[in-house]
């Protein structure tokens, strides 16, 4: 098992692990590529390894139903890029679980890798040079890395569905919007196009653009930014899905119309009971939407919390020194700002021990050896859990209730 | 002129004309920039902030004089910089540099950060003599926290916040009076962003720069400013000390794009007066008559809620006549807004 052989000890959520390991377990018809279990820090030379592949199939009509209320539970997900120049280790282990109407917002720099998580649980990862080497993704009970293509395509768009970024490059210029989001009752449903683009007006409106009707026909660069991430919006809900992944829905938006498609999306939300992941670099954006939040580095996750108590002790260095750095709107607080030293590390070549450890204030010895700190529960609080050697260590605590206060020193 | 100003914006405007049909006939303008004035003081930061739209970056290619503006004038340190030619022009570009927004785009590929760096040495030779400029590249590399031993390195093999300290560099290698930041960290990550903006903050310190800082987050205009511009589809809607704008907001605008800034506290969520502004910003192509702001106007809508046919839904005043920059009482002050009904009620 890819899991168990695997040097390095990702972080494990107890009951996820024993989940997955009795579901894999019991198929078999999984097929693993030689590699999926090679140690990390290794080139991967073979040009056949493509990692998980999956060969299962589901009847068309397969009916989703959550396990508990439980939509999607990804447990150690482990994913690489192999470049002429290497092997860059995107995803290292990164688990979490996501509830019906539940947000969970992936918080992370550029690099980090919450968009190759999102892609590779919607199964849209470039390969090559992507490959998901280990770990599982599991939607209402069912390990979607291991589903046939066409099987996975039920899943995607009707069960779960994603926002991107940039909505200008994601829609076609030389279609009309409407046409657009029918192409999703169509393709899906088989629909016809009269009855298709009925269902597109309906959308859009309920995505509240203005004089839907009238608009129905126009192109997307007749729309303004904040309306063409509506148009994504509505191609992303059209089906119902129960899962909707946003990557940094509001990146390219300024603050005003950013509001307002954070309000949209709360709005659906509340409709429909979906689960929401949000991936976004905004610690604002997260703190005003998200119920739980999963802070990324270098592939791994740091942290992950409820967020009022991410905000109000952060535990993880690298939480505490994102905090600081944040300029904030409600105070105007010494000279300087305290940043975080030095750079995301490469991905080609990660540091030994901890990833964070090179710009780590607090690093000891311990930081630098080694495997990297796994994600455990804090002991005073399971609801939270941390990848730290030093998460009960009273200066790093204390640096944390500081950074909480806006940094105030 | 006061002592101390050494930039002065009079009343500048900038239309592009939309030209039309085969003929290339022009049919309209984009009034990008229209009608703006301010000062500004030697050694100080001006933030201008706004929506993407409102013409804050072609301001800032005015004051470089990249662009040559349809009226108005700038007078920097009392020339007027619009009237100069030649020889008079080059010597008063030593005075202001600009630092551009993606550190991915506005670096040559083809060049090393040494030529980067060194090229405004060859525009102006006598700032440093041939001989001389290597070390001088290095010192500015050092100067911007970069490893002076990189000067043969070409772009690509710098991050994101490297790039931009290089272009940092450029800007200051001429040793100029002001410096024009146009969204100089917005591609940045946040933790890098942090190390640029207090590089910027430091340089300001050493060099005595002027910097006008534009950037459509508020938080870091907030941060780097002493005072601040609030830009509405060209025009200046606000305007004041940085704890002015920030803490006593005055013009609706302002007050309603300072609720819509997220603030990372999740304790904070609720308590805040959230103003949600609905539309998007008007085409500059096309402005409102009257106040630019008064289509999206919470404050016009509140002061008329009675009328429900739709067209008396706002003040006439606010619809039919330009509100002027002019100064308001702000509660624990006065700066200027242009605002007919400013501090009529109370955000």
């Amino acid at each position: 098992m890819a899991n168990e052989s695997h040097p390095a000890p990702g972080p494990l959520v107890p009951e996820n692990a024993k989940a997955s390991a009795t579901y894999q377990g019991s198929l078999d018809s999984i097929t693993f590529g030689e590699g999926s279990a090679l140690p990390l820090n290794k080139p991967v030379s073979s040009g056949k390894d493509r990692g998980i592949v999956g060969t299962n199939v589901l009847p068309a009509k397969h009916a989703w139903t959550p396990v508990d209320g439980r939509l999607l539970s990804v447990t150690d997900l482990m994913v690489e890029f192999r470049t002429r120049e290497g092997v860059a280790h995107a995803i290292n282990g990164v688990s979490f679980t996501l509830d019906q109407r539940e947000t969970l917002a992936i918080l992370g720099e550029s690099g980090s890798g919450k968009s190759v998580t999102a892609q590779a649980v919607m199964g849209i990862l470039d390969t090559p040079p992507g490959y998901v080497t280990g770990g599982s993704v599991e939607y209402c009970g069912v390990d979607l890395l291991r589903l046939a293509e066409k099987s996975r395509r039920h899943v995607r768009g009707a069960q779960i569905s994603m926002i991107f970024q940039d909505a200008l490059s994601s829609l076609n210029p030389v279609f009309p919007v409407g046409w657009q989001i029918a192409e999703m009752f169509r393709v899906h449903r088989g629909m016809n196009k009269t009855d298709a683009l009925e269902k597109a007006v309906g959308l859009m409106e309920r995505v509240r653009i203005p004089a839907a009707r009238e608009r129905v026909k126009a192109y997307p660069h007749q729309f303004s930014g904040g309306m063409r991430q509506r148009i994504m919006i509505a191609m992303a809900i059209a089906l119902d899905p129960a899962v909707l992944i946003a990557d940094e829905p509001t990146t390219a938006l300024d603050v005003t119309v950013q509001a307002q498609i954070m309000d949209l999306l709360k709005e659906l939300q509340d409709e429909s009971g979906m689960g929401l992941i949000l991936i976004t670099h905004d610690l604002g954006v997260v703190a005003n939407v998200a119920d739980r939040i999963a802070v990324m580095y270098a592939g791994r996750l740091m942290e992950t919390a409820p967020v009022g108590p991410l905000y109000a002790e952060p535990r993880h260095p690298y939480t505490i020194g994102l905090l600081e750095s944040v300029p904030r709107l409600d105070s105007k607080l010494g000279e300087t700002l305290p940043a975080i030293g030095g750079l995301p590390p490469n991905l080609l070549a990660m540091p030994t021990g901890c990833p964070f450890n090179p710009r780590c204030r607090f690093a000891v010895e311990k930081c630098w050896t080694g495997t990297p700190p796994p994600l455990t529960p804090l002991v005073d609080d399971d609801s939270r859990a941390t990848a730290c050697w030093l998460v009960d260590d009273p200066s790093v605590r204390g640096e944390g209730q500081i950074a909480a206060t806006g940094g105030a020193r | 002129m006061s002592a101390d100003v050494i930039l002065e914006a009079r009343d500048l405007v900038k239309h592009y004309p939309i030209k039309t049909g085969i003929i290339r006939r022009t049919t309209g303008h984009v009034r990008a920039v229209d009608g703006v004035s301010f000062d500004l003081h030697a050694g100080e930061t001006l933030g201008v902030v706004g929506e993407s739209g409102c013409g804050k970056s072609t301001l800032g290619r005015l004051l470089m004089r990249l662009e040559e503006p349809t009226s108005g004038s700038v007078t920097f340190e009392g020339v007027d910089m619009y009237t100069q030619r030649g020889a008079a022009m080059r010597r008063l570009r030593r005075d202001i540099q600009i630092v551009f927004q993606d550190p991915y785009t506005s670096l040559n590929p083809r060049k090393t950060v040494g030529d980067i760096v060194g090229e405004p040495f060859d525009i102006h030779p006598s700032v440093a003599p041939k001989g001389s400029r290597r070390r001088k590249v290095q010192e500015l590399l050092d100067l911007v926290g970069l490893n002076p031993e990189h000067i043969n390195r070409y772009p690509h093999q710098f991050s994101g916040g490297q790039r931009q300290r290089i272009g940092v560099a450029r800007g200051i290698a001429l040793s100029p009076k002001v410096l024009i930041c146009d969204e100089p960290v917005s591609a940045l990550d946040v933790s890098v962003q942090a190390q640029v903006v207090n590089l910027l903050e430091q340089l300001q310190k050493d060099l005595g720069l002027a910097y006008i800082f534009i950037a459509h987050d508020l938080a870091v205009v907030r941060h780097i400013s002493d005072r601040v511009a609030v830009m509405y589809l060209g025009k200046i809607v606000e305007l004041g000390d940085e704890t002015q704008i920030y803490d006593h907001p005055i013009h609706p605008y302002t007050q309603a794009l300072l609720s819509a800034v997220p603030v990372p506290d999740p304790s904070e969520k609720g308590k805040r007066v959230q103003i949600r502004l609905t539309g998007d910003v008007p085409s500059p192509a096309n402005p409102p008559s009257g106040c630019r702001f008064h289509t999206r106007c919470w404050l016009a809508q509140t002061l008329c809620p009675l009328a429900a046919d739709g067209s008396g839904s706002i003040p006439p005043q606010c619809s039919q006549e330009i509100p002027e920059l002019v100064t308001h009482d702000d509660g624990a002050g006065s700066h200027e807004a242009a605002c007919h009904f400013a501090r009529t009620l109370e955000a």
